[in-house]
C-alpha cells in the first residue's frame, strides 16, 4: 500500500503496455486517415468510422464490465469489484459521449442532419443516460457504501434494460420510415483498419481502467484515513 | 402467520389507509395530470386529425410525470415520518416490502387514471370506452410501478431526492413509454390495429423482468 | 464531397476529450497522493 502509490511507480508497471498502446494509436491514426482506401459513396468522412465504431464497441464492453462488477460486488461486498464497476462506468460514459458526438458529426454531411432518431443512435443515447444516472446516484448518495449499493443495483437493472430499450426502439422506428444506412460491400483493407483500431481501443480501455481503479482505491484509502483520524481525535 | 401475499397486502393496505386520510398523493397526481393535459391543449391548437395523432403521446407524457411525482411522494412520506425505518425493523422479507409498496403505487396510479382518462377523452374528443386502451393503460401502469418503486426507494435515500427519481426512472422505462404510446395509438385508431399485441407482449416482458430483478435486489436498496 | 472539416472536427474532438480524460485521472491521482502524504505526516507527528 505504501510503495505502490507514487506516480512514477504506477506508470512503471504499465509502462510497456502504455508505450505499446501509444504506438498502436499512432499506427491506427495513420491507417485510418491515410492508408485505408477512400470510400466511394461517402468520401473521406467515412474515415470517422474507424474510431467511432471501436469506441462504441468498447463502451458496450465497459458497460458489461459494470454489470459483472455490480453483481459480484453485491454478492461478495468486496470494494475492489465496486471500484472496477465505478471505473468502467465512468470510462464507458466518456466513450459513449464521443460515440454520440462523432456520430452526429458524421451524420451532418451524409444524412444532411445533425441528429435523427435512428434506432442505434437512440438506443445509444438512452444507454448513455442510464449510465449517467449511475454516476449521479453515486455522487448524491449520503455515504460511499450506500452509493456503491445503489449504483450496483442500477448497474444490473440498466444492463438488463438496454436490450429491451433497443427492441422497443427498433420496432418503433420500423413503423416509421427512417434514414437508410448505405450498405455496400466492405473492402477487406477497411475491415483490417477497423479491427486494428478496435484492438487499440480495447487495450486503451484496459490501461484507463488500471489507472482509474487505482485512483478509486486511493480515494477510498484517503477516506478511511480521514475517518480514522476523526475517530482518534 | 400470514403468508407472503398477506403481508404484502397489509403493507399496501396501510398505504391506502394513510392515503385515504390525507389524499396527498392521489390529489397531487390528479391536479398535475389535468394541468398537463390543459397545457398541451394550448401547445397544440390543432385540427381533429392532428389531435388524434398527438393524443397518445400527451396521455403518456402526463402519466409518466404524474407517476414520478406520486411514487416519489410515497417514499418521501415514509422517510420523513420515520416509517421506513419501522418497516425495515419488522421481521419482513425485503421482497414483501417491495411488493406491498409496489401494489400501493399501482393502485394510486390506477385511481388517478380512472379519473384522468375520461377527462382526457372528453377534452380530446376521443372514444370514451376503448377496451384495448384500458388494457394497455393497466399493464403500462403496472410496469411503471415495478420500476418506479425500486427507484423511488433509491432516490429517497440520496441527497437529491427530488430530482433523482426522474433521472433514474425515465431512461429505464423508455421501452414502456414507447410501447404504451404506440399501443394506445393503435387502440384509438379505427381498424384492427396490427402490432398492438406485440407492444403488449413487450410490456409484459418488462413487468416480468423488473418484478424478478427488483425482488432480488431490493434487499440491497433497503439496508442499513 | 470531401468534407474534410467534419473529419478534422471528429478526430480532434476524440483526441482532445481522451487526452483531457487521461490528464484528469493523472491530476486527481496526484492530488490524492499529496493529501495522503499530508495526512500521514500529520498523524506521524501527532
Amino acid at each position: 500500500m505504501e510503495k505502490g502509490l507514487t506516480v512514477r511507480d504506477r506508470f512503471g508497471g504499465a509502462s510497456l503496455l502504455t508505450g505499446l498502446n501509444l504506438a498502436m494509436m499512432v499506427a491506427a491514426l495513420y491507417l485510418a486517415l491515410l492508408w485505408a482506401p477512400t470510400e466511394a459513396e461517402q468520401g473521406n468522412v467515412q474515415r470517422i468510422f474507424y474510431f467511432h465504431v471501436p469506441l462504441a464497441w468498447v463502451s458496450f464492453l465497459a458497460f458489461f464490465v459494470v454489470f459483472v462488477g455490480s453483481l459480484i460486488y453485491l454478492w461478495r461486498r468486496s470494494r475492489w469489484w465496486d471500484a472496477l464497476a465505478h471505473a468502467s462506468a465512468e470510462i464507458g460514459v466518456v466513450f459513449t459521449t464521443l460515440v454520440l458526438v462523432t456520430g452526429s458529426i458524421w451524420a451532418r454531411p451524409i444524412w444532411g442532419v445533425w441528429w435523427t432518431w435512428d434506432p442505434r443512435l437512440t438506443t445509444t443515447t438512452i444507454m448513455w443516460l442510464i449510465y449517467l444516472a449511475y454516476l449521479l446516484v453515486r455522487s448524491y448518495a449520503t455515504e460511499s457504501s450506500q452509493g456503491a449499493r445503489f449504483a450496483a443495483v442500477l448497474g444490473i437493472v440498466g444492463f438488463i434494460d438496454v436490450p429491451l430499450v433497443a427492441l422497443a426502439i427498433v420496432w418503433w422506428r420500423t413503423l416509421h420510415p427512417g434514414p437508410i444506412i448505405p450498405q455496400g460491400g466492405v473492402d477487406p483493407s477497411m475491415l483490417f483498419v477497423l479491427f486494428f483500431s478496435l484492438a487499440t481501443f480495447t487495450l486503451f480501455y484496459v490501461l484507463l481502467m488500471m489507472g482509474r481503479v487505482r485512483l478509486r482505491l486511493a480515494q477510498d484509502r484517503l477516506e478511511e484515513l480521514k475517518y480514522q483520524r476523526m475517530q482518534g481525535d | 402467520m400470514r403468508g407472503f401475499w398477506g403481508k404484502a397486502l397489509a403493507i399496501a393496505w396501510k398505504d391506502i389507509l394513510a392515503e385515504a386520510r390525507t389524499k396527498d398523493m392521489v390529489l397531487s397526481m390528479l391536479v398535475f395530470s389535468i394541468l398537463v393535459i390543459i397545457v398541451f391543449n394550448f401547445a397544440f391548437e390543432s385540427s381533429a386529425e392532428q389531435t388524434a395523432q398527438v393524443a397518445p403521446g400527451v396521455l403518456w407524457v402526463t402519466f409518466t410525470f404524474a407517476g414520478v411525482l406520486g411514487m416519489n411522494r410515497s417514499f418521501v412520506q415514509e422517510k420523513d415520518r420515520g416509517c421506513l425505518e419501522g418497516l425495515m425493523l419488522c421481521p419482513l422479507d425485503r421482497g414483501v416490502i417491495y411488493t406491498g409498496k409496489m401494489l400501493g403505487n399501482f393502485i394510486f396510479m390506477l385511481l388517478v387514471e380512472v379519473i384522468v382518462l375520461p377527462v382526457f377523452s372528453i377534452l380530446f374528443n376521443l372514444p370514451l370506452f376503448a377496451p384495448r386502451l384500458v388494457l394497455i393503460t393497466v399493464l403500462a401502469t403496472l410496469a411503471f410501478s415495478t420500476a418506479g418503486t425500486l427507484f423511488a426507494a433509491i432516490a429517497v435515500n440520496t441527497r437529491a431526492r427530488d430530482f433523482m427519481l426522474p433521472i433514474l426512472f425515465i431512461p429505464v422505462v423508455v421501452p414502456v413509454i414507447i410501447a404504451a404510446v404506440q399501443a394506445s395509438g393503435l387502440a384509438l385508431a379505427p381498424g384492427p390495429g396490427e402490432g398492438y399485441w406485440s407492444w403488449l407482449q413487450l410490456i409484459v416482458v418488462f413487468v416480468v423482468i423488473f418484478l424478478a430483478v427488483s425482488f432480488l435486489v431490493f434487499e440491497y436498496v433497503l439496508e442499513e | 464531397m470531401e468534407n474534410f472539416v467534419y473529419l478534422f472536427a471528429a478526430y480532434s474532438l476524440i483526441w482532445i476529450v481522451l487526452f483531457g480524460y487521461v490528464l484528469s485521472i493523472f491530476w486527481r491521482q496526484r492530488g490524492l497522493e499529496r493529501e495522503l502524504e499530508r495526512l500521514r505526516d500529520k498523524s506521524g507527528q501527532g
